[in-house]
């Protein structure tokens, strides 16, 4: 039998608040999402539209560069919200595509690696665990996202010769708000999609699937039913018309059926709760073996 | 606050698999071994204790805190038995980075993880990238990681597998001295020889059932049916063999190998050693020692479990 000295001592020290622990987590999940050297390539790639918008931006700008390209008038090159809604779609599915690929490294590496016990097991709940993953996808999506988007918009306030910025401000917030909706939605079907598959590649085929084959599903169920209502499961045109309202940019004129954005609220909303009870019911500590 | 871990008439079931199934436990400070087959509960009892999950019924308290209270993070380190580590992180990482997800500050976050890489004596090692650890060195990382924001209780899965006998030795040695310096110590082993010397107590369990639980010396003589074997070394066997044979509680008798020591089996092992007193002081038998022959682990797992040797 041991003899008991007491003489352990306990920390009883300071601890940071729980927020703060989050964010440890959410280094991590950065880290590992960054480490990959393919992750640094379609970050690049990612960036190679902005760039084209930056030039397009400085020849919109600069009748010297715009006459040795030719003499175009200033309104073949408008630097105008539909320029922006241009921009802010090419960008947002890239999004995808590097959702896709990041999603995945975040969740299932700890899913085959039975890491939740020993992650949940720190004063650390399964929100906080979530959370953090979230934060690290969505930080990584804002880079090729709104935060470019927002550069371009700053780029043409400063090189426009009339006064730009204060008369399209709505631009920007729109650009804000379209990318955060969007990619907050990405994050968290990613990181959904992500938790039930253990097999990374394919994890990132089914989130691929789940924006695009709904659309088909949608296709079928208007055509059947003959409705246009169908739409509401084509995520692309959906978030276009989204993007398309908040940028202010002109809607088309063709009699297309203009989806309310009430609807495509509570579709997106919706979708995020299914997430939700997905990652609610994946994300546990509980290992399955038991010995 | 309460010293105590106690499980009150827990069950836990999975769907309808049964984890364990109404555990009844109060556990005192010290090293306790949790011992069964494959499949047993252990760890799903480990998971109760750390509020991993969540019993079906029944109530759990660790020292007094429910496993649904925050606090009881701080409180219980938890080594798994699992692999896992974040890629491409050295050893300090790990433990630093966890002490973070303690909530230390990042000052008291280095000198603890310093303290703890120490105390398992991982050295220069911790700074290299875990990837590239030995076994044993990931065995050790993960126990520093466990002890390192200095806990009140230690849950450890399965702590000696893959240890070499020199790391195995400093391992249970660190066991011994947090058990003896009074925090609980919750060990979860196949490897019985050790735990053996070094529990205070053990809890034995199969089927998600609890067998048995306590001192091991204590469990051994609640064996009725199972009389104990006692092993005396003396000049005589065959003499001090027929001389116990007399005593109505001695019901086996068997030679040992080199013919200097005989094992005798007794329903009543307080008459039978005071009967031995007896026969030493007639002198006919001179009698060099005594030991009990299956008073450990192994022989009650055996007994109870009904399988030869330890749990795989």
């Amino acid at each position: 039998m041991a003899v008991y000295k007491r003489n352990y001592t306990v920390y009883q020290g300071a601890v940071t608040p729980p927020g703060a622990r989050v964010l440890v987590l959410a280094r991590y999940a950065f880290n590992e999402a960054w480490s990959s050297k393919i992750t640094v390539g379609l970050f690049i790639f990612c960036l190679l539209p902005f760039i084209g918008s930056l030039l397009v931006i400085y020849l919109a700008n600069n009748p010297v560069a715009r006459a040795l390209i030719g003499g175009r008038g200033p309104e073949t090159l408008a630097i105008d919200a539909f320029f922006f809604l241009r921009v802010q779609q090419t960008q947002s599915w890239l999004a995808l595509v590097m959702a896709a690929w990041i999603a995945p490294r975040l969740i299932t590496f700890d899913l085959t690696d039975n890491a939740l016990p020993i992650l949940l097991s720190h004063p650390i709940s399964r929100f906080g665990y979530v959370f953090g993953k979230f934060l690290a996808l969505f930080t990584s999506l804002s880079l090729i996202t709104w935060l470019p988007c927002l550069l371009l918009f700053a780029d043409e306030a400063y090189s426009s010769p009339q006064p730009w910025a204060m008369s399209n401000l709505h631009i920007a917030t729109g650009l804000i708000a379209g990318s955060v909706i969007w990619i907050a939605f990405l994050s968290v079907l990613g990181l959904a999609l992500s938790s039930w598959v253990k097999w990374r590649v394919v994890a990132t085929g089914v989130i691929f699937a789940a924006v695009f084959v709904p659309a088909g599903i949608g296709a079928i169920f208007s055509a059947v039913l003959r409705t246009k209502w169908g739409l509401l499961l084509n995520v692309p045109i959906m978030m276009s018309s989204l993007w398309q309202r908040l940028l202010g940019a002109p809607e088309p004129q063709d009699g297309s059926f203009a989806m309310p954005t009430l609807a495509i609220a509570i579709m997106l909303s919706l979708a995020s709760l299914v997430c939700l009870g997905m990652l609610n019911r994946r994300i546990r500590a509980r290992e399955v073996v038991r010995g | 606050m309460n010293d105590r871990i106690i499980f009150e008439d827990v069950s836990k079931f999975y769907g309808e698999v049964l984890g364990v199934n109404r555990i009844s436990l109060s556990i005192p400070p010290g090293i306790t071994t949790l011992v069964g087959p494959n499949g047993s509960g252990k760890t799903t009892i480990m998971n109760l204790m750390t509020g991993l999950v969540q019993p079906s019924n029944g109530r759990i308290t660790v020292l007094g805190l429910r496993p649904t209270d925050a606090e009881l993070f701080s409180i219980v380190g938890y080594c798994t038995q699992f692999d896992f580590f974040p890629r491409g992180i050295t050893g300090w990482q790990f433990v630093f980075d966890s002490l973070m997800l303690h909530g230390m500050e990042e000052a008291m976050a280095i000198d603890l993880a310093a303290e703890a890489i120490e105390r398992v004596q991982l050295g220069e090692a911790a700074s290299r990238k875990i990837a590239g650890y030995s076994k044993g060195m990931r065995q050790k990382i993960r126990l520093a990681q466990s002890i390192a924001h200095r806990p009140r209780v230690l849950v450890l899965d399965e702590p000696l597998n893959g240890l070499d006998p020199m790391a195995r030795a400093e391992s249970i040695e660190l066991f011994e001295e947090l058990g003896r310096q009074g925090m609980h110590v919750l060990i979860s082993s196949h490897i019985l020889d050790e735990v053996d010397r070094i529990s205070d107590r053990v809890i034995l369990i199969t089927g998600g059932y609890l067998i048995a639980e306590g001192n091991i010396h204590q469990v051994r003589q609640e064996v009725h049916e199972k009389p104990m074997q006692v092993l005396i070394r003396c000049d005589h066997p065959e003499l001090l063999a027929a001389k116990m044979f007399s005593i109505n509680h001695c019901v086996e008798a068997r030679l040992h190998a080199d013919g200097k020591g005989v094992f005798l089996r007794t329903a009543d092992i307080d008459q039978f050693y005071s009967m031995l007193n007896a026969i030493a002081a007639e002198g006919l038998v001179k009698i060099d020692a005594v030991a009990p022959a299956d008073d450990d682990a192994n022989a009650i797992y055996q007994y109870l479990i009904g399988t030869e040797g330890g749990p795989s």
